[in-house]
């Protein structure tokens, strides 16, 4: 066990370090707050989601309410990844991504596979599960030249947490890169408050 | 002097920003060719027209399928080109098809209130069909060539009405057909 953690940092310590930094903006949009940053051919967007736009979202889905605020319970984001180079193909795990919170806590993603064998456990019905399937990013993907998609990636953060984000790649060579997103910050969950006067 | 290197700083700061948001210039992105090319698995599947439409129906015909949902923001952003595409594209003898992943008919049917769509709309509630065609995200187009092979494959939302997108399928209707590798179960 000792033995493979050390094998995964040095592996992690090896990777192609990037050159790009992040950029923060707001996502025009939404006006959500994003990021984004780019590695030679690969780019990588991360807009924040509410957690009440996710919950929406799964709840018009079919998802019961407590799938749906299980899932709006932790960090998600929107996530656009491509590959605008022209140097081949580029491929991405995201079981190989970690984040780094304050106090020196880190970790993997929570990856659709995981929210699938829950769900489908939970009984919640085969049309949400479905839509979560597709909604979420693949854990494993190809980006050939022009290829990208949207997706959503989620962490197993609380709503307004702060992180930094190891995101590796792989490029046509096989070669390890890795890019560091640098101050993501979840979207905080914050209630609506009652009308005045009136009930909710 | 001192101007110039704070431009060139501010440029150095800068140029990792110009980095690629998938939108809106991915939408002007190309066709990837799929080589070789790959036998498309046949398919069954009910239209929102309550017909059925038989995808091996169609060999012959140059077509494009595309696969998508009501909540995929790509797929939407991308569905009122495929429409212009898609009346260039039929006087010519080329089919479009949208195959909509997990939904049902009515969400798909107010949907097309919203965005006109007026080729086949097939329903693939079950997102059988989605698993056997080489599908990894939505939206996810495939030019097929009238034999049945996947000739080109879009990866994430484009504009469909770009002449060279619709040169490159157009040509297709033309093009000498080739070898087409076959899969398990196609």
């Amino acid at each position: 066990m000792a033995l493979r953690s050390l094998f995964l940092a040095a592996t992690l310590l090896l990777a192609v370090p990037a050159a790009a930094g992040t950029q923060a903006y707001v996502d025009p949009r939404t006006g959500l707050d994003a990021w984004r940053a780019r590695d030679q051919g690969f780019s990588a967007t991360f807009i924040q989601r509410l957690p009440d736009q996710t919950r929406a979202f799964f709840l018009a889905r079919g998802f019961s309410r407590r799938a749906a605020d299980a899932l709006a319970g932790r960090c998600l984001f929107q996530t656009i990844l491509g590959n605008a180079g022209k140097r081949g193909a580029i491929t991405v795990d995201l079981s190989e991504w970690r984040w780094h919170a304050p106090g020196g806590r880190s970790g993997r993603l929570l990856l659709k596979e995981a929210w699938l064998r829950r769900l489908a456990a939970q009984g919640e019905p085969l049309r949400a599960r479905i839509a979560l399937k597709w909604s979420f990013y693949p854990t494993r993907q190809r980006f050939e030249p022009d290829d990208w998609n949207m997706g959503m990636t989620s962490y197993p953060l609380a709503p307004g947490s702060r992180f930094d984000l190891d995101l590796v790649w792989h490029d046509a060579q096989g070669r390890r890169h890795r890019l560091r997103m640098v101050g993501l910050h979840c979207a905080p969950d914050r209630a609506v408050p009652p009308a005045k006067g009136g009930s909710r | 002097m001192r101007r110039y290197l704070a431009t060139f700083l501010l440029c150095c700061v800068l140029a990792p920003g110009r980095a690629d948001t998938g939108r809106p210039d991915a939408f002007q992105r190309g066709l990837r060719t799929v080589d070789p090319p790959l036998a498309a698995r046949d398919f069954a599947l009910a239209d929102v027209n309550d017909g059925t439409y038989r995808f091996s129906a169609h060999h012959g015909h140059v077509r494009v399928v595309n696969f998508w949902a009501t909540w995929c923001p790509p797929c939407r952003r991308e569905m009122p080109s495929l429409e212009r595409a898609w009346k260039r594209l039929a006087p010519r003898g080329i089919e479009v098809v949208a195959v909509n992943v997990g939904e049902d008919e009515d969400t798909v049917f107010a949907f097309m209130g919203q965005y006109p769509m007026d080729f086949p709309v097939l329903l693939d509630e079950a997102g059988r069909v989605v698993e056997q065609w080489p599908v990894r995200a939505l939206p996810t187009t495939f030019v097929v060539d009238p034999r049945g092979c996947i000739r080109y494959r879009a990866l994430g939302g484009r504009r469909w009405d770009d002449p060279a997108l619709l040169e490159k399928i157009e040509a297709l209707a033309s093009a000498p057909p080739v070898p087409c590798r076959r899969t398990p179960g196609n």
